[in-house]
């Protein structure tokens, strides 16, 4: 602050922040306001891509009433690496030898999303209600989403039901009136004048997503509990990646053209467990996955999270996971012997609607700091430190660049979190 | 025709009978042993498995934006 005069504005925004905080924890007397800011990094290799994510996110959480509780947030993605712009195969590679069948294009975007939400308590029930606003470069999202919850025998048994919806857009390219077949539909060269109506070669497509989700939890004993979860998804609108063509025939590349509806249903379980000898917790959780394009999925994951003292653990976990392809995913639609060859009216150069299983080990530690003797710096109640490593192995069963099977890919996560209660 | 009503009030029944006391608790209530304890870091890293899996469900529901590069 300056002698004698008025604060500058970020001492005005400390201040109040500083007050605001003061004043809420008055009101409650208990944690009022939750902090958390996550650093998410991705990174894959050797896929042709070299796909780098960072993902930065920002929430902040209050409860200045024991019936209501609000929170805002901020997420991100900064991207950059590239991606398939034209899909073949092994098929149409033996037919074109020294050809370069697989080209790409490098990617940059950067996504920016915004939440914010409420819930409402009454004894055992609780409603809440969200709204995310996302933009990306060629991509635009408008969500809100609602719960319910409820419990019963004494916070033994919990429903929770779940909807949200999303009003999306995809940037596409507007095709030539000729251009009367997907057969004939070129990709998107990039997002320059996307949603900005100054490029005549643009256009959007509508994406609604219909998401509901109920799921039972339920403490069986002191030191075991479970969780069932159906999942119902319906997604309908434009779908295919507008920047990938496929060839499909000699001489003939296609904006990728997969159906425009898909409904996709899941159902998970989990089971936690306490081994009190040891002082650590085992988690399990197993899912099965089905859609309307024919793919079926399965995974499982195992944690073990021991503490290390009183302040410290550390997590070990495993997952695999395994699913087949969709029925119109075919490594090369201009012929060969089966599983290659053309797959009706769609195509696809999307691996991850190819049969694959991958398997992943990471480990999280976490340190919280707290003081028994009152708060730390005087405002806070707690603050967490957290770190995480994960690497994931996937094994494509049938897609290749160009005929070569992708081998030795691997992609790592890296993250490291902070959290502080005031 | 009857069977469904009744296996679910019998399963409702049985549910009635597991009762951990508010006093035993404490272990539930612990962070290593809440469902989804902590959002905020596990949402980024299941983000980026949706994103190159074809699977989706049993993590909750809200979420914005494509992101799927």
């Amino acid at each position: 602050m300056a002698r004698g005069g008025l604060p500058t504005r970020p001492q005005a925004a400390r201040m109040l922040l500083a007050m605001a905080v003061s004043l809420m924890a008055h009101r409650a007397g208990a944690q009022v306001v939750d902090f958390d800011t996550t650093h998410t990094i991705f990174y894959e290799a050797p896929t042709l891509t070299h796909m780098f994510v960072y993902s930065p996110a920002v929430t902040l959480s209050a409860t200045p009433w024991e019936w209501l509780s609000v929170n805002a947030g901020w997420e991100a993605d900064v991207v950059s690496g590239a991606s398939v712009a034209i899909k073949a195969g092994p098929a149409y590679q033996a037919n074109h030898p020294g050809a370069d069948v697989v080209t790409t294009a490098s990617v940059h975007d950067f996504r920016n999303s915004a939440i914010a939400g409420f819930t409402l308590r009454k004894d055992a029930v609780s409603f809440s209600a969200g709204y995310n606003y996302s933009t990306e470069h060629d991509y635009r999202s408008n969500s809100f989403n609602l719960a319910a919850r409820t419990e019963t025998y004494e916070h033994n048994t919990q429903f929770e039901l779940d909807y949200a919806h999303n009003f999306d857009q995809v940037c596409n390219r507007v095709q030539d009136a000729t251009d009367n077949s997907p057969t004939l539909y070129h990709a998107l060269e990039n997002s320059v004048g996307c949603f900005t109506n100054s490029n005549p070669l643009r256009t959007t497509d509508d994406l609604a997503i219909d998401s509901l989700q109920a799921s039972w939890s339920q403490s069986w004993t002191p030191v075991f509990q479970t969780q069932a979860v159906a999942s119902l998804q319906v997604v309908d609108g434009f779908q295919s990646n507008p920047y990938r063509s496929v060839v499909i025939s000699n001489g003939v590349e296609a904006q990728e053209n997969v159906p425009d509806l898909r409904i996709r249903e899941a159902i998970a379980l989990r089971a936690h467990f306490f081994l009190r000898p040891i002082k650590g917790a085992l988690r399990f959780m197993a899912r099965l996955y089905e859609d309307s394009w024919d793919i079926t999925s399965g995974t499982g994951e195992a944690e073990f999270e021991k503490y290390l003292g009183e302040s410290f653990r550390v997590t070990l976990r495993g997952r695999l996971y395994v699913q087949s392809g969709a029925i119109f995913w075919s490594d090369d639609y201009t012929g060969g012997s089966a599983p290659l060859g053309p797959r009706g009216s769609y195509w696809t150069g999307d691996r991850e609607l190819s049969p694959f299983w991958s398997w992943s080990l990471g480990i999280r530690p976490v340190y919280t700091l707290s003081s028994p003797r009152g708060r730390l710096l005087k405002v806070m109640t707690s603050l967490k430190f957290g770190a995480s490593f994960d690497v994931v192995n996937p094994t494509y069963e049938q897609f290749t660049l160009g005929g070569v099977p992708i081998g030795g890919a691997h992609q790592l996560i890296g993250q490291l979190s902070l959290t502080a209660l005031f | 025709m009857m069977r469904l009503p009744v296996a679910l009030l019998f399963a409702w029944s049985v549910l009635a009978c597991v009762t951990v006391k508010p006093q035993q608790r404490a272990i539930l209530a612990d962070p290593t042993m809440v469902f989804d304890g902590d959002p905020q870091a596990t949402g980024p890293v299941r983000h980026a498995y949706q994103n190159r899996e074809a699977a989706f469900g049993g993590e909750g529901v809200s979420g914005g934006g494509c992101g799927c590069n």
